[in-house]
């Protein structure tokens, strides 16, 4: 009796909680698919988001407010002047910055207002545009929306092409580990109906102070990711062959302490999808392996290069030689051990088939 | 002084793996990986091991007390000091729980309110709370049992959803091993044992155990998978997130699941924390239940008559509790309260047990 009469009295209580945290209706409001930042003179910036009209039948309306702040934060509340639903930052697929605002100003303050805001997810997309976010966020991509064919063309050539591994967290990780810097896609509007994926931005500090181009963003993946896959142009004497790697795995190893030397095996495994020229045979085949080995080693000694000169390290060399040696003085690395590093790259490729012609 | 406890309200041994597991796992597992890695850094996961390993000693110890004093805590000190000095010390412990049960509490409330719904009020959920763990408690040491059992269970597969997380690990954050002096190991292994304090629960209900010498072997594998959960947390942390992003994160258990992405929910800290109350809930009910049996003990009061006032007592003190920082304070004063109680005070109370039983049978020889 005693047990009926206490649940009893429990009921009533459930409706008081219910009433306790404030409701949000999926209808009643405007659940943001992407923001985009662009540099406004004196340190302001201008927020643009996206969120999607839902209407019957259709597919869904992409519908931009704008608004030009100090911080972050302000902007959303600018911008919520304007809108008739309160606005939710739950349902963020992309976040990009125009390319002033990512070369200039940098972007450290807002990516840090995403990684404290509990709502939005680690697995968001950082990107940014050549050009201005504004731009690319006015145009009319694919059927599924804006915000949503951007994340999915960048997801899309994370799993089956040469973009590198990104997100939020992929960012986050990067710029708090030491002896590691961040990069992050970068995306191009080349028609009000298109987007394409144009290079990949490499920061120092904050600020983006390099730029991988589209063509050689095999040779970065191959570098910065474990494993990777691809397409790649190999060019003989008797014709040219599209070869797409379908399996890649580095492996780096401390060769040397005095000055400090890292080997890195690249191992390709890898189809011929076309060759121009007349005939297949194993020995052409082994001269494209070849010459494959040697593009991959003469574009990632470039890249090293390049990073060692900027002052950048997207691969992590840092990191690696921290995790060999006790003791390690990161800031001692940086001032005088990094540009000293010998990098020697060991690529390894083999040519497992050729397609269904013989 | 030992009242004996009739068979039909005692519980089998093997329930006290889940007794002694599902009060070490509370809110200090959302957020233990910052604490241990900032003396030992991520060396910090042996300190989890070496932490594991006190932990079973103290419980051998507990158990050899417990038998020689055949009773619970109150038992041990009257056969130590005689009843009037065993009361007036064992009714610290009486604060020391209603401390523990408000921080328990007051830290969950917050997570709530800081990951989900900031309106919530304080006291309004911790009424409901409460009032369900009273008619828990009402219901005997046995449901008591049941929730624990149950809360071990239900979220056994939150454990698995932590993989995902892997594909963005870097499992090479761990190198090299032992970058870090023993001592600060050893900091960090006293900065892990009050996250995994709770055992000493023990000392109340081993009176109510069926058949106590069998079950010393579940309570130390409950210790030992305790002792498993946290390392494969930590290790699943350290790999994540980079030394210097993990200091910046409060909750890290709870960012990780931001990574968690899943067709048909698009924020997993929703369910995980919806799910974590199951896992406190044993932890209140315990604890509560303890401290009950403690005040009857020791005032003669039913428990019935003192339970709804202990849980006013914790009803005021999280309502008390607003910022951060008073939050802090008090998980903090209770941290170090079980710690001294567990590592030191019990070891001592066992060397002295050990003395006074030998002098004592020596006395009866002669």
């Amino acid at each position: 009796m005693e047990r009926i009469r206490n649940f009893l009295l429990l009921i009533p209580l459930f409706f008081l909680l219910v009433g306790c945290v404030e409701k949000e209706t999926v209808d009643d409001i405007n659940l943001i698919n992407g923001i985009g930042f662009d540099y406004a003179e004196e340190g302001r910036i201008i927020g643009t988001i996206l969120f999607p009209v839902f209407m019957k039948d259709q597919p869904p309306e992409n519908k931009i407010l704008t608004a030009e702040a100090a911080i972050k934060k302000s902007v959303l509340q600018d911008i919520q002047k304007q809108s008739a639903d309160p606005i939710v930052t739950g349902k963020m697929r992309v976040v990009l910055f125009g390319e002033e605002l990512s070369t200039k100003q940098g972007i450290l303050e807002l990516v840090d207002a995403f990684q404290r805001d509990p709502g939005v997810g680690s697995g968001i997309y950082l990107a940014t545009v050549d050009g201005t976010a504004e731009e690319i966020l006015k145009g009319k991509y694919g059927i599924k929306g804006n915000a949503a064919h951007i994340a999915n063309l960048l997801d899309q050539n994370v799993k089956r092409e040469d973009l590198p591994k990104t997100n939020l967290q992929r960012f986050l990780a990067d710029f708090y580990q030491k002896g590691k810097t961040p990069y992050i896609p970068q995306i191009k509007k080349i028609s009000d109906e298109n987007v394409e994926l144009s290079g990949v931005g490499l920061f120092k500090s904050g600020k983006i102070i390099d730029t991988i181009t589209q063509d050689k963003m095999f040779f970065f993946k191959l570098l910065v990711d474990k494993f990777s896959e691809g397409m790649h142009r190999v060019g003989i004497e008797k014709g040219d062959a599209a070869i797409r790697s379908i399996r890649s795995s580095h492996n780096f190893e401390l060769t040397g302490r005095n000055p400090f030397e890292v080997t890195v095996k690249i191992r390709v495994e890898g189809v011929i999808n076309e060759f121009t020229g007349n005939e297949l045979t194993p020995k052409i085949t082994k001269q494209l392996a070849k010459q494959f080995e040697e593009d991959i080693a003469r574009e990632c000694m470039y890249f090293v290069k390049r990073f060692q000169e900027k002052e950048i390290d997207p691969v992590g060399f840092g990191h690696f030689v921290k995790t060999q040696e006790r003791n390690f003085n990161i800031d001692k690395w940086w001032a005088a051990e990094y540009p000293k590093l010998v990098v020697k790259i060991k690529p390894d490729v083999t040519i497992t088939e050729a397609g269904v012609i013989q | 002084m030992t009242q004996i406890v009739p068979d039909n309200r005692k519980i089998s041994p093997s329930l006290v793996f889940f007794l002694i597991h599902s009060m070490q796992i509370g809110v200090g597992v959302l957020g233990f990986q910052r604490i241990i890695a900032k003396s030992a850094g991520y060396d910090a996961w042996i300190s989890i091991l070496i932490a594991g390993l006190a932990v079973h000693i103290i419980v051998w110890m507990m158990y050899k007390m417990l038998r020689i004093a055949d009773g619970d805590i109150l038992a041990i000190h009257t056969y130590l000091l005689g009843k009037k000095a065993a009361k007036i010390l064992c009714s610290i412990l009486i604060l020391y729980f209603v401390l523990l049960t408000t921080a328990v509490l007051r830290n969950f409330i917050e997570i709530v309110q800081v990951w989900m719904f900031p309106h919530l009020h304080t006291f309004w959920f911790g009424l409901v709370f409460l009032l369900l763990v009273l008619y828990v408690i009402f219901g005997g040491f046995r449901t008591v049992t049941g929730i624990a059992f149950f809360s071990v269970l239900l979220p056994l597969y939150i454990l698995f959803l932590f993989l995902y997380t892997v594909p963005f690990s870097d499992f090479t954050n761990m190198l090299p091993i032992l970058d870090h002096s023993i001592k600060d190991i050893l900091l960090s292994s006293r900065d892990m044992s009050f996250s995994i304090v709770g055992f000493e629960t023990l000392l109340f209900f081993y009176p109510f155990i069926k058949n106590p010498e069998k079950s010393k072997k579940w309570a130390h594998l409950g210790i030992a998978y305790t002792t498993f959960a946290y390392f494969y947390l930590a290790i699943i942390t350290f790999a994540y997130f980079p030394e210097a992003q993990l200091d910046k994160n409060v909750w890290p258990t709870l960012t990780l699941w931001k990574i968690i992405e899943m067709p048909f929910v698009e924020r997993f800290e929703y369910i995980g924390i919806a799910n974590w109350c199951l896992i406190i809930l044993p932890n209140i009910c315990l604890a509560l239940w303890c401290v009950s049996r403690l005040t009857k003990q020791i005032f003669s009061v039913q428990q019935r008559r003192a339970l709804p006032v202990l849980a006013l007592l914790v009803l005021v003190g999280i309502s008390l509790l607003v910022t951060r920082d008073q939050i802090n304070t008090v998980t903090n004063i209770t941290g170090k309260f079980g710690f001294y109680f567990n590592f030191v005070y019990v070891p001592i109370l066992f060397i002295v047990i050990l003395i006074t039983k030998k002098v004592r049978s020596h006395g009866k020889d002669t």
